[in-house]
């Protein structure tokens, strides 16, 4: 357990000394959020409410977005196929905790940096450039704390995952690139659900994706509450069960596989 | 000059061929690009289906934006591959391009010819096939200057996108901290003339058409070829503009290069 | 006959700043920077022959690799006069590098996910070598590096041995009158040393090509080089043939002894205290004089040891001993 903090504060730590890249990433961030804005309220038009978002809520929304790419690292992660693919897991393997249990714990440390450098950062920005909208009450603030959490989970979940693929194939790079186009189309990071077509969102909905993004944005904006916010939060608790599950019988598989052919 | 050019087709065939080899890999990371790149466009599809228009600008309007610079930035980042900011200053890290200065061959036709990556092809042909699309939606009025123009309009984007790269690259040579902020200007530039640019604000409109103009490179070529009026009153033969600022910023790039180049030299890493 | 190569008061300084830490440090780096001037050559003087086969050596930092980089029209010079084969190298530089081949031991010259006989092949138009003359090197070489094992391998897949003899070869098929080697034998097993040294050997007597190698393994430059150079701290201290350095410091070894009490005099025969420290004692001795065992033979018999280590000579301790003898001389 004390393992698991100490990997855990050594990723915080290692992130914060990034600070020119995350000053950089801001301004990255901070670029996009503003482009986005001018299209969505150019899409708005004389709109002042569209799929029961306000013209306000749609602009925060372009900011949260941007605040959750570093949070949960949406456009790569591929650390756990690049240690399979140079053999430092072998290494890794044998250290006294469980695998995933050792990635869950860097990657928390690395989600936190990133959640406040760039994530409170960019928010903050943003109220400063525009009216936002922000979570009302002490109910609304603990739904987003969990959702946050859980958002994580899902998405460290579903990327370890993916990654397991380079047990089985060296393409596993070009499978990622996939999975992570998919996953900015499926989740509601590209547009709120809300406003595709309804076919569209229940197809989203077969997969992982909107737990990650859309439904902690949505749990911000406040579009969703009681039975709704109850419903939204334990289907993420759902798909980390699932993620996770097969995770680790992939992973059993994938070790069986290297131990066999020797790595 | 011609054993210049063949020398390029040699460097890039030799890395085609390397790269065709494992086809399997090739054809996986050309599926991985396509998706990661058209998921956009696909977005923008089924948004505008409730939104039906975007400033004004329906979907086969806003499409061929979305389409001439998806074709192009595609056509830019497969031959620029060598000058991609990442790559390059990778590169210069490592110490691999003290490996050009000793060649007996121009630096800069090094460099193109270093790194030819074959699966961003996949960002042309998704370009072409919006293009298509938006061409096919937009009903334009074909006159034999638009004909002419377009190849035209895609060629200074390849500039305008090219000199962009050259530039980043350069500033390698003194830091890899600030290759982020290039980003934007080709990753986030791209992005924002896929769309009218009416729809920015004015600061953000006057950075693009006074210090990098990129708005003569997209959306008012776009105003001619859709017979479209143009907003911000600028003079008539400003939708033909086109070339004068692709290569404008491409030779802008070069100079910039050739300065970055003799100051590597003076003073090593 | 005119030299190949003529160096004269060669400088090099580069300006390193220093970067001040924390939020005020970064604040303050904005308006004014702090430099400090480091003189990596500083005055380096020296011709070289056709023909020769010259070692360069000093420590790591001495001003080696800043040398060659000048010499290969890499790096401009901040002052002094540097000419190879007649023509300024980084003035004409395309002239100058078509005329040089390089081999660096850290990083290869081919292209990593290449062949080897693609990288060969795009070389042959790189330097515009006439068909004849390359079909003619490619094959020499490839007996003479016995390349043809790997030859259809891509670069990045090569042993370290395997892709230095791809180097080699690459260096030399548009026939250099020049060739630089930067530690090309790092790394290596005393076996494909003796194959590196042995054909480095080979194109100078046979070729005329003329070498200059900068090595730390001092067993490179006694099996190759009859003339030797050696920098420090940006200066030449020393140029002249390998039997007068090998005279004066070569040769030498030291014994180190930890005995196991205190003694006030550990004089021994066949050797000197170089350094006393306690109970662990220096010794150094003649290779010619007294051979190892017969030292410690000796010891032994009058001293209680209760541990021992013998070290050869190296290059840092060769030219911290040039140091002491400049000292000494002076």
């Amino acid at each position: 357990m004390r393992l698991f903090w100490e990997l855990c504060k050594l990723s915080f730590q290692r992130q914060l000394t990034y600070r020119a890249a995350a000053l950089a990433g801001l301004a990255t961030n901070f670029f996009f959020g503003l482009l986005r804005a001018a299209v969505m309220t150019a899409l708005y038009g004389a709109r002042r409410e569209v799929a029961g978002l306000s013209l306000e809520s749609a602009i925060t929304f372009t900011g949260l977005t941007q605040a959750t790419i570093a949070f949960l690292s949406l456009f790569s992660w591929y650390d756990v196929m690049n240690s399979v693919y140079t053999g430092d897991i072998s290494s890794d393997l044998l250290k006294p905790m469980s695998y995933f249990t050792f990635w869950l714990a860097q990657d928390l440390g690395r989600a936190v940096a990133a959640l406040l450098m760039r994530g409170l950062t960019i928010m903050i920005a943003y109220a400063l450039m525009f009216r936002i909208t922000l979570p009302r009450g002490w109910q609304q603030w603990l739904a987003l704390a969990v959702a946050l959490l859980l958002s994580w989970l899902v998405s460290f979940s579903w990327r370890f995952l993916i990654n397991l693929a380079a047990f089985w194939t060296p393409n596993a790079l070009g499978i990622g690139r996939f999975a992570f186009g998919l996953s900015w189309f499926l989740s509601g990071f590209l547009m709120p659900l809300r406003f595709f077509p309804d076919w569209f969102v229940r197809l989203c909905n077969l997969t992982p994706f909107p737990a990650t993004i859309n439904t902690v944005i949505e749990v911000y904006l406040g579009v969703l509450t009681g039975p709704e916010l109850i419903q939204a939060l334990l289907g993420q608790v759902l798909w980390v069960f699932i993620l996770v599950m097969t995770g680790h019988l992939v992973l059993r598989a994938g070790v069986q596989k290297l131990v066999i052919q020797g790595g | 000059m011609w054993s210049a050019i063949d020398l390029y087709y040699r460097l890039i065939g030799a890395q085609i061929r390397a790269q065709l080899q494992y086809r399997v890999a090739f054809l996986v990371e050309l599926i991985g690009q396509a998706m990661a790149t058209g998921v956009w466009f696909l977005s923008l599809v089924l948004i505008l289906q409730r939104f039906k228009s975007i400033g004004g600008w329906t979907l086969g309007e806003v499409s061929f934006l979305y389409g001439m610079v998806e074709t192009a930035f595609g056509m830019m980042d497969m031959l620029f591959s060598g000058f991609d900011p990442g790559f390059f200053g990778r590169q210069v890290r490592r110490g691999t391009f003290d490996q050009l200065l000793l060649r007996p061959v121009d630096i800069t036709l090094q460099v193109l010819g270093s790194e030819f990556v074959l699966r961003r092809l996949g960002r042309i042909l998704q370009g072409a096939a919006i293009l298509a699309v938006a061409l096919a939606l937009a009903e334009v009025r074909w006159t034999p200057i638009k004909l002419a123009y377009l190849p035209v309009v895609l060629a200074s984007l390849v500039c305008f996108f090219g000199g962009l790269f050259i530039i980043g690259s350069t500033i390698t040579f003194w830091t890899v901290e600030s290759i982020e902020v290039v980003n934007i200007l080709t990753y986030g530039g791209s992005e924002m003339m896929s769309y009218p640019m009416h729809i920015y604000r004015d600061w953000m409109r006057r950075f693009f058409t006074y210090i990098v103009p990129g708005i003569f490179l997209n959306y008012y070529p776009a105003l001619f070829f859709l017979d479209k009026p143009d907003p911000f009153g600028l003079p008539p033969f400003a939708p033909f503009l086109s070339p004068v600022a692709g290569a404008g910023v491409l030779a802008a790039g070069l100079t910039f290069w050739r300065f970055g180049i003799r100051h590597y030299q003076s003073t090593g890493t | 006959m005119s030299s190949i190569i003529a160096v004269g008061d060669l400088r090099k300084h580069f300006k390193v700043y220093r970067h001040r830490r924390g939020f005020w440090g970064a604040l303050r780096n904005l308006a004014t920077r702090q430099y400090a001037l480091v003189r990596a050559v500083d005055g380096v003087s020296f011709e070289i022959q056709p023909g020769e086969l010259v070692g360069y050596l000093g420590p790591n930092g001495a001003g080696k690799s800043t040398t060659i980089k000048m010499l290969a029209g890499l790096l401009v010079p901040t002052g002094g006069d540097l000419r190879v084969d007649g023509r300024v190298p980084w003035r004409e530089r395309r002239a100058h590098v078509a005329r040089i081949g390089a081999v660096f031991g850290q990083r290869t010259t081919l292209w990593w996910d290449l062949p080897v006989i693609e990288s060969l092949d795009l070389l042959q138009y790189i330097y515009r070598i006439p068909p004849e003359r390359f079909r003619h090197n490619l094959a020499e070489f490839r007996e003479l590096l016995e390349l043809d094992p790997f030859l259809d391998t891509p670069v990045r897949a090569l042993s370290l041995g395997q892709r230095m003899r791809a180097d080699l070869c690459a260096a030399l098929l548009h026939d250099p009158t020049l060739l630089f080697l930067d530690e090309p034998t790092i790394g290596l097993d005393v076996v494909a040393k003796e194959r590196i040294r042995q054909f480095i050997r080979h194109i100078n007597s046979q070729r005329g090509v003329t070498v200059l190698l900068t090595t730390h393994d001092l067993s490179d430059v006694e099996k190759l080089c009859e003339r030797v150079m050696i920098i420090d701290r940006g200066r030449l201290l020393f140029d002249g043939a390998l039997d007068a350095l090998r005279e004066r410091f070569g040769g030498q070894r030291e014994l180190v002894v930890e005995f196991a009490e205190l003694y006030a005099d550990v004089a021994v025969d066949g050797a000197h205290v170089a350094r006393q420290d306690g109970q662990q004692v220096v010794y150094r001795f003649e290779r010619n004089a007294v051979t190892a065992s017969e030292l410690i033979g000796r010891l032994s018999a009058r001293y209680r040891i209760r541990d021992l280590s013998v070290r050869e000579p190296d290059i840092e301790s060769t030219v911290r001993r040039i140091y002491e003898e400049r000292l000494l001389e002076t």
